[in-house]
């Protein structure tokens, strides 16, 4: 199985831990190789990859964010209350969604073939994170810029869940 | 699933168009191109490069939404429940009868809302069928 990226986000909003395993697709050889005939059907094609282009690693993730409070929004809407988001998938790669009751909200980007991976975030959420970032006593409460998250042992415990409970 | 008025599902409709195409941009894979084959080259260049699609199957812990995009970028949502088998081919089915009862009714306007009697009654009965 193929992993992307994994963000954690914070209830204000901000992503306070990201990682990608994957560079990112700054200029994807398949629209250079593409025929530049010029004509008006590929221009949108085209502008989409240099908008992609032009993307930073601080919008992906407020892309992201954006979606799935969106998402978790429109699920909510037509499932009831008690209804929560669980993934998505494209054609590309699939989505996970998990959300703690303090509104902190972990993603993980796999490739297609993947199984809901609820349980892994949540364990993630429960061994790692609260483990070493949380009971860390010198974190802050809050993580303004993601503070204090990304520390040794969290990087460490999430390398190695990663390594024996999804191997390659 | 709740009831929902009508403006809630345009509100709905236009905010799943937004989160469609966010869904494409975030593809963090480089796209292999459309025909791996030898013989690319030979066939003609289709102005069509391979483009990450979007959104196709959503599931939450009550259902499960599949969306199939025709080719003219008409939306087609399929809500089920997360453990009902071979959606792809219901919606293909369901993609027939649109094509059959809405696509050849004359008195249909494209791009409005679809009220074509016979299209509702192949859809009930279509899923009957499978219930």
């Amino acid at each position: 199985m193929v992993l992307y990226a994994f963000y954690i986000f914070d209830r204000h909003t901000e992503c306070i831990y990201s990682r990608r395993w994957t560079p990112r697709p700054v200029s994807s050889s398949g629209k250079n190789a593409r025929p530049q005939s010029g004509s008006s059907i590929t221009s949108n094609g085209d502008t989409a990859a240099v908008g992609r282009r032009g993307m930073s690693q601080s919008d992906d993730e407020k892309l992201i964010f954006g979606l799935v409070f969106s998402l978790r929004n429109m699920v909510q809407k037509l499932g009831g209350e008690d209804d929560t988001f669980l993934s998505y998938r494209t054609g590309e790669y699939k989505l996970h969604y998990y959300e703690t009751p303090t509104r902190m909200k972990f993603v993980m980007l796999t490739d297609t073939k993947q199984n809901n991976l609820r349980p892994y975030l949540h364990q993630i959420w429960a061994n790692l994170y609260v483990e070493y970032v949380v009971k860390n006593p010198l974190a802050p409460v809050e993580h303004p810029g993601g503070v204090a998250v990304a520390n040794e042992m969290f990087e460490a415990g999430l390398e190695a869940f990663i390594v024996a409970v999804l191997p390659a | 699933m709740s009831k929902l008025s009508s403006n809630d599902f345009l509100i709905l409709a236009g905010s799943f168009h937004g989160m469609h195409a966010i869904t494409k941009q975030l593809c963090p894979v480089p796209l292999t191109p459309a025909n791996p084959s030898g013989n690319a080259a030979i066939l003609a260049p289709t102005p069509f490069g391979s483009r990450p699609t979007g959104i196709e199957v959503l599931e939450s812990s009550h259902f499960r939404m599949q969306c199939f995009q025709t080719l003219t970028g008409t939306k087609f949502l399929l809500f089920t429940e997360p453990q009902q088998p071979n959606i792809d081919s219901m919606m293909k089915k369901i993609y027939e009868l649109y094509a059959d009862y809405v696509m050849k009714n004359p008195f249909y306007t494209v791009e409005m809302p679809i009220r074509c009697e016979k299209f509702d009654r192949g859809l009930d009965g279509f899923v009957k069928v499978r219930s």
